[in-house]
C-alpha cells in the first residue's frame, strides 16, 4: 500500500532475526564468513597508478617479471620458496571433505603454491598431493603428530582466525563422521568447541618459548608462521616478530571459517585493509620489516585484491573461500539441495549442516562424491595461476620487473577513509589524509 | 649408558646430543645439569630412556614417541605436552598445563601439579601422586586422569570422554562434570594401575583405589541444546 515504509532500524531482515530467536532460543551459527555490506575500506578503495610519463611500464606480455615468493628467511634453514604468492590458506579436514582437501593440494601443487593443513590434523593424501605443505598449530591440538609435523615444510601457530579472533573452533555434530573423530579423538556425533586458548601457554612471553618448543621439534629446519586474526594488529605483530616467528600471517574480518556465531563473522576484527597496514607499520617500527615476511588474507577474490595488499606490506597472500568458490561452492548445481538446506546457489553460507550440496564442506560420502577431485584440481589451479597473472600484469602496468617491488606509491585511494588508512593521497589531490 | 652435562650449553645443543646419542644407538642417557632449561628432550622418537638429573623448564618431554624421561626434579609448563606414547616421570612437582593435549603414553607426577593438568588430554594416562590445581581436565576428550589427592576449582570441566579419579577432596566440579559409580572391577583396575607405576611407598601412602571418586562427562554439553540455557551461559 501506498504511504507503507520499512523501518531502518528494525528493517525486515531484522524483524525475522529477532523473531528466530524468540522462537528457538538459539543463536545464529553459519559458515562462509561476513555477509553484511561493505560501508567499511576495503581494496576497492584503492587504485593503481600505472607508469605514463614519469615512470616505464615493462611489456605486459613480454617483458619478466618476477612471481617467485621466499617465506621463512629469517631463523629457518630451509625457507619456503613458493612460484607465486598466493597461496591457500588452513582449512581443516572435518570442515571440508578429504575430497576438497585433495583438490586443494593437488591445485596448489601445480600452480607451484602451498596449501596449510587446518584444525584437523594432516591428511595422508593431503602430504602426498602437496607440493608446500604447511602444518597448523592450533589451540586445539585436535590430531597433533610430530611425524606430521616433521613431514612439513613449514609451522603456524595460530593464535586467532579472522572470521572469529578471539573465540575457538566449532565443528557440527553432523560433521563429526567415525573418521573425522577418530582423527580429532573425540565422541562421534557430539558438537565440537575447539578451545580458544591453547592449551601450554598463555601470552606472548610464553609463546617465546613455545616457538623455542617447535623449532626443535623440526631441527630449526622449517620457517615457523604465526597466524593472528585481526585485532590490535599492531600491538599483536610485534609481540608475534619478538616471539621469533619467521612469518607472520594476519587474517582480517572479511576471512570465512566453517562455522561461528554470526555475530563474530558480523562484529569483530579489523577488515583486511587496515590490518595490512597496521602490520606492516608494526615491522617497520621495529625494524623488521622484510627480514620477517608478512602473510594477509581475508576476502581476498582476486589479483586486484592480492596486488593491492602486496603493495601495501604483504610478501604473499591466503585465499580461503576464494579458493571453495573455485571448487564450485555457491554455484547453480544441485539447486534442489540448495533449496533443502534453506539455501540458494550465490546465497549459500551453509557449510555448518555438513549438507553441502557440491560436495565439499560435508563428510557425506554421497555429497563428497560431487567433487571431483581431479576436475576440482585443475579449477583451483587455474584461479591461482590467472590471479598471479592479474598481478603480474598491473605490476607490469606499473613498471615492476617483480611483483613484490609493488609499494604503496604504486596507488591512489579513491576514498577519504582508505587514504586515511593507507596513507596514501587521495585522487586528485596530493595531500595524504588524517597525517 | 652415556652423560651429556648441561652446564653451560644451549637447549640447542642439548637436544643436539641427546639425538646424536640415539643416532649411535646408545639409548641410556644422563643429562646432568639440565638448570630448568626450557625444551629440553622435545620430539625424541625412539625408545631411549633420557634421566634429568635436575630441573626442566617449560615443555620438557613435549612431542615425544616412545621415549622414556625421568625428571629427577620438578617440571616447569606443559611437561610432556602432545606425546603420542612413551612415558615422562616428574619426581617432583610439576607447572601449568601438564600433560596438556596428550594423546597416548603415560605421565606420572610423584609431588603436586599446578592448574589445568591434562587440559585437552586426547588419550594417555596421567597419574599425580600429589595434589593438583584449578582446572584440571579442562575440554579432556580421552584418556585417564588420576589424582591421588585433592583437586582445585573447576574440576573437570566441558569434557569429552575422559575419565578422572580422584583420591582426596574435590574443591568444585566444573561445568557439567558429575560424580559416577566405578563399575564393577574398576577399583581393582585403578589399584593395578597405581601400584605399576607409582613406587611402593607413595602408593602405600594413598587411598584405596575403592575409596576414589570417579569423575566423567554429563554429557550436557555435547550438544547445543536450548533446554540446557543456564548450563551454556554458565559453561566457561
Amino acid at each position: 500500500m501506498a504511504g507503507l515504509q520499512n523501518s531502518g532500524i528494525f528493517a525486515p531482515r531484522v524483524i525475522e532475526e529477532i523473531q528466530a530467536k524468540a522462537e528457538s532460543g538459539l543463536y545464529s551459527i553459519r559458515g562462509f564468513g561476513t555477509l553484511r555490506e561493505r560501508r567499511w575500506a576495503t581494496f576497492d578503495d584503492l587504485t593503481f597508478l600505472p607508469c605514463s610519463l614519469t615512470r616505464i611500464p615493462l611489456e605486459g606480455y613480454r617483458e619478466k617479471c618476477s612471481t617467485k615468493t621466499v617465506l621463512g628467511t629469517r631463523f629457518a634453514k630451509k625457507p619456503i620458496e613458493l612460484d607465486i604468492p598466493v597461496m591457500i590458506t588452513g582449512m581443516s579436514w572435518g570442515a571440508l571433505s578429504l575430497n576438497a582437501k585433495v583438490a586443494l593440494a593437488k591445485g596448489a601443487a601445480a600452480a607451484g603454491s602451498s596449501n596449510t593443513t587446518g584444525d584437523g590434523g594432516m591428511l595422508q593424501a593431503e602430504r602426498e598431493n602437496s607440493r608446500t605443505l604447511i602444518y597448523e598449530v592450533l589451540p586445539s591440538r585436535y590430531g597433533i603428530n610430530i611425524h606430521h609435523m616433521r613431514m612439513a615444510d613449514a609451522i603456524e601457530l595460530t593464535i586467532g582466525q579472522g572470521a572469529k579472533p578471539g573465540t575457538g573452533g566449532l565443528l557440527l555434530g553432523s560433521k563429526i563422521s567415525d573418521r573425522i573423530a577418530e582423527q580429532r579423538d573425540l565422541p562421534i556425533g557430539v558438537d565440537q568447541r575447539s578451545p580458544a586458548r591453547h592449551p601450554d601457554f598463555l601470552g606472548p612471553d610464553d609463546m617465546i618459548i613455545k616457538v623455542e618448543e617447535l623449532r626443535e621439534a623440526t631441527d630449526w629446519q622449517v620457517p615457523i608462521f604465526i597466524k593472528l586474526g585481526a585485532s590490535r594488529v599492531y600491538d599483536d605483530v610485534k609481540l608475534a616478530a619478538k616471539a621469533g616467528a619467521d612469518v607472520i600471517v594476519v587474517d582480517g574480518m572479511e576471512g570465512g571459517t566453517g562455522a561461528s556465531p554470526a555475530i563474530f563473522q558480523e562484529h569483530t576484527g579489523l577488515p583486511t585493509l587496515a590490518a595490512v597496514c597496521e602490520a606492516r607499520c608494526a615491522l617497520q617500527d621495529i625494524g623488521l620489516y622484510g627480514e620477517v615476511q608478512l602473510i594477509i588474507a581475508g576476502g581476498i577474490r582476486d589479483g586486484v585484491d592480492a596486488a593491492k595488499a602486496i603493495a601495501l606490506g604483504a610478501d604473499a597472500c591466503y585465499i580461503g573461500t576464494a579458493s571453495l568458490i573455485a571448487l564450485n561452492c555457491n554455484k547453480p548445481i544441485y539447486e534442489d539441495d540448495y533449496r533443502a538446506i534453506g539455501a540458494a546457489p550465490h546465497a549459500c553460507h551453509h557449510c555448518h549442516t555438513g549438507r553441502c550440496p557440491v560436495g565439499i564442506t560435508t563428510q557425506d560420502p554421497e555429497l563428497m562424491k560431487r567433487l571431483d577431485i581431479e576436475q576440482g584440481a585443475e579449477r583451483v589451479r587455474n584461479l591461482l595461476q590467472v590471479m598471479t597473472l592479474e598481478i603480474q600484469m598491473l605490476a607490469r602496468s606499473c613498471g615492476k620487473s617483480d611483483v613484490h617491488h609493488l609499494e604503496p606509491e604504486d596507488m591512489a585511494a579513491l576514498t577519504l577513509e582508505a587514504s586515511a588508512i593507507c596513507g596514501i593521497p587521495l585522487v586528485g589531490t596530493r595531500k595524504v589524509f588524517g597525517r | 649408558m652415556a652423560e651429556i652435562d648441561a652446564a653451560g650449553h644451549t637447549t640447542r645443543e642439548i637436544n643436539a646430543a641427546i639425538r646424536q646419542c640415539i643416532a649411535d644407538s646408545c639409548k641410556e642417557i644422563t643429562v646432568r645439569n639440565p638448570g630448568a632449561r626450557h625444551n629440553l628432550a622435545v620430539a625424541i622418537l625412539d625408545d631411549a630412556q633420557i634421566r634429568l638429573a635436575g630441573s626442566a623448564g617449560y615443555y620438557c618431554g613435549g612431542l615425544i614417541d616412545g621415549a622414556s624421561i625421568e625428571i629427577e626434579g620438578s617440571a616447569g609448563w606443559g611437561v610432556a605436552e602432545s606425546m603420542l606414547s612413551g612415558t615422562v616421570r616428574v619426581h617432583g612437582s610439576a607447572g601449568s598445563g601438564a600433560a596438556a593435549a596428550i594423546r597416548g603414553g603415560t605421565v606420572v607426577i610423584h609431588g603436586d601439579a599446578a592448574a589445568r593438568l591434562g587440559v585437552s588430554m586426547k588419550g594417555g594416562r596421567v597419574i599425580v601422586a600429589g595434589n593438583c590445581g584449578y582446572m584440571a581436565g579442562f575440554m579432556a576428550q580421552k584418556g585417564t586422569l588420576v589424582v591421588c589427592g585433592d583437586v582445585g576449582e573447576a574440576f573437570a570441566d566441558s569434557m569429552y570422554a575422559t575419565v578422572c579419579y580422584v583420591g582426596g577432596k574435590i574443591a568444585n566440579l566444573g561445568t557439567d562434570a558429575v560424580i559416577a559409580p566405578m563399575d564393577p572391577g574398576e577399583a581393582e583396575r585403578l589399584d593395578e594401575t597405581l601400584s605399576a607405576y607409582l613406587p611402593a611407598p607413595l602408593r602405600d601412602a594413598k587411598p584405596a583405589a575403592a575409596d576414589f571418586k570417579k569423575v566423567v562427562a554429563g554429557r550436557k554439553l555435547w550438544n547445543f541444546d536450548k533446554r540446557e540455557w543456564r548450563i551454556w551461559q554458565e559453561a566457561l
